[in-house]
């Protein structure tokens, strides 16, 4: 309960300054490059282009998804996922990386996820409005259903952020830990609904568990609103099961930073 | 009586070394795995009134930086209680601590609000800041672009003109040309005596020990060896020193 107080205050007392490095970490991110902010563009287009050319070209699959092209189905998908794919790596080496702040002055700890996320979620929105231009000039245009994208930005920037409050402590401590997440960003990114559908599962059990798998969840939270045209709370029961998992995460969070917070100083 | 600005109860600070990198990341989950402590600071107290300027005496890895990292709250102690009343201004290693990306300004901005200024406070400390570290130009380029005398000369600045309660300085008047270096001793001297600034130093130099101290510390492996009259303090960091020659 303590260390719940103690993140919060570090959180309501700097909020000003947590923006500020927020922006300082975008800036960071893409300056010094000649192309700078395109890469910010760049990069998700690649890879994009790579995932399409593979799976509509290569291997066939890419068939109209509830009338949608299969593109518009895919970057739906995709791009929220960068955002989840940035957290899993840089929010767990965040601490790593702000590791002067930590060593060398008094800062609120806890707000380094925070303004990492923060700055990750800026590209996000960016690349998101993209994608609705795309949707447009495909001739789909924003309807009702668009007003959830907010909510599923708000979940996923809740579950990653807590995740990195959780994760980057023990990267401090073990390089290790680092790796593993490291190597299992591919797993999950496969494992998870992302570029098929998870609907399609034939076994039951299997189904079930791939919509457990908080990414599936958040992807297809994207993809109801853009384009299948389902409410969130017309899904109570995975609704439920992601909250509680998003509780889960913050408990984790929580534990780590407590048990790590005073030794993080000492292993940097 | 002057008041009590910083107090040492019984303070322990221990430093875990695991065997290997298995065993640190076992160490997260499992209380039972095996590690080696390091005593870094061993139950070591003392108190510090209000104006009074104490230098720590000691070899390399005696223990003195970590007394002011956890004067500064950067860690913690394991054991014992630590009692800071003011605002703690450190030098601790005058290069690093900046945010290499963000300009010498924005670096003002970043050290104040972590000092805990308000920021109108900062915007008038600002120019006198800048006119103390007399960079010119570069006060607005990154600061990875400084040269180390450029970022010691920053780093002294902004921390002597945030109006520090505490002074904490770390081997920090050894940098810069010899201009620069008097003007720092005479603004920790202005400092001293004008605001009654406690001030702290660590320094291997004992000519300015003495300058700006009358009470030492010596501090070896660990614990508090000599705590006193400053030219005491020389003596028996003196006798330290040859016994390990």
């Amino acid at each position: 309960m303590e260390i719940l107080k103690e993140i919060i205050k570090d959180h309501t007392q700097n909020v000003e300054q947590t923006f500020k490095m927020a922006k300082s970490d975008l800036l960071k991110t893409y300056r010094g490059a000649a192309l700078g902010w395109a890469w910010a563009i760049i990069k998700p287009v690649v890879t994009i282009f790579v995932y399409w050319f593979a799976i509509a070209i290569g291997m066939r699959r890419g068939g109209d998804v509830n009338g949608y092209p299969y593109f518009l189905w895919l970057i739906t998908g995709l791009v929220p996922w960068f955002y989840m794919s940035e957290m899993l790596t840089q929010g767990t080496e965040s601490m790593k990386k702000y590791s002067f702040l930590i060593t060398k002055m008094n800062f609120p700890v806890s707000t380094i996820p925070t303004f990492v996320s923060i700055s990750k979620l800026i590209i996000n929105l960016i690349l998101l409005s993209v994608v609705i231009i795309i949707f447009c000039i495909f001739g789909y245009y924003p309807n009702i259903y668009y007003l959830q994208i907010p909510v599923f930005l708000l979940f996923s920037f809740l579950f990653f952020t807590f995740w990195s409050l959780f994760s980057a402590p023990i990267s401090c401590i073990s390089k290790d830990f680092s790796n593993l997440v490291k190597s299992f960003v591919f797993a999950i990114f496969w494992f998870s609904g992302v570029v098929w559908n998870a609907d399609t599962v034939k076994n039951k059990a299997l189904r079930r568990l791939v919509k457990l798998n908080p990414v599936t969840y958040l992807v297809t939270g994207f993809r109801d609103a853009m384009i299948n045209h389902k409410w969130f709370f017309d899904k109570p029961k995975e609704l439920i099961a992601f909250l509680v998992l998003l509780l889960i995460m913050g408990l984790l969070a929580l534990w780590s930073y407590r048990k790590l917070r005073k030794e993080i100083p000492d292993v940097l | 009586m002057a008041e009590t600005v910083i107090e040492f109860k019984n303070v322990t600070k221990i430093y875990k070394l695991y065997s290997g990198a298995r065993r640190k990341l076992l160490g997260i989950f499992f209380k039972s795995v095996k590690y080696k402590e390091k005593k870094a600071v061993d139950d070591v107290s003392f108190v510090i009134k209000r104006g009074e300027s104490v230098a720590l005496l000691g070899r390399n890895g005696a223990g003195k930086s970590t007394i002011l990292k956890m004067i500064t709250s950067v860690c913690f102690p394991n054991e014992g209680e630590i009692i800071v009343n003011g605002r703690v201004s450190a030098l601790l290693e005058l290069t690093a601590g900046f945010d290499p990306e963000f300009t010498g300004r924005e670096n003002i901005y970043l050290k104040g609000a972590t000092i805990g200024l308000q920021k109108k406070e900062i915007q008038e400390l600002e120019q006198r800041i800048i006119d103390f570290a007399d960079i010119g130009d570069y006060i607005d380029q990154p600061v990875r672009s400084y040269s180390s005398g450029m970022k010691a000369r920053l780093g002294f600045a902004i921390n002597s003109n945030v109006r520090p309660e505490i002074l904490i300085v770390d081997e920090a008047l050894s940098v810069g040309d010899t201009a620069f270096k008097d003007k720092c001793l005479d603004k920790v001297n202005e400092l001293i005596d004008k605001d009654h600034v406690t001030l702290l130093l660590v320094t291997h130099q004992v000519g300015i020990a003495k300058q700006f101290c009358k009470r030492g510390m010596v501090i070896e492996k660990g614990k508090k060896n000599f705590d006193g009259n400053m030219e005491e303090a020389v003596v028996e960091y003196n006798n330290i020193l040859s016994k390990t020659k």
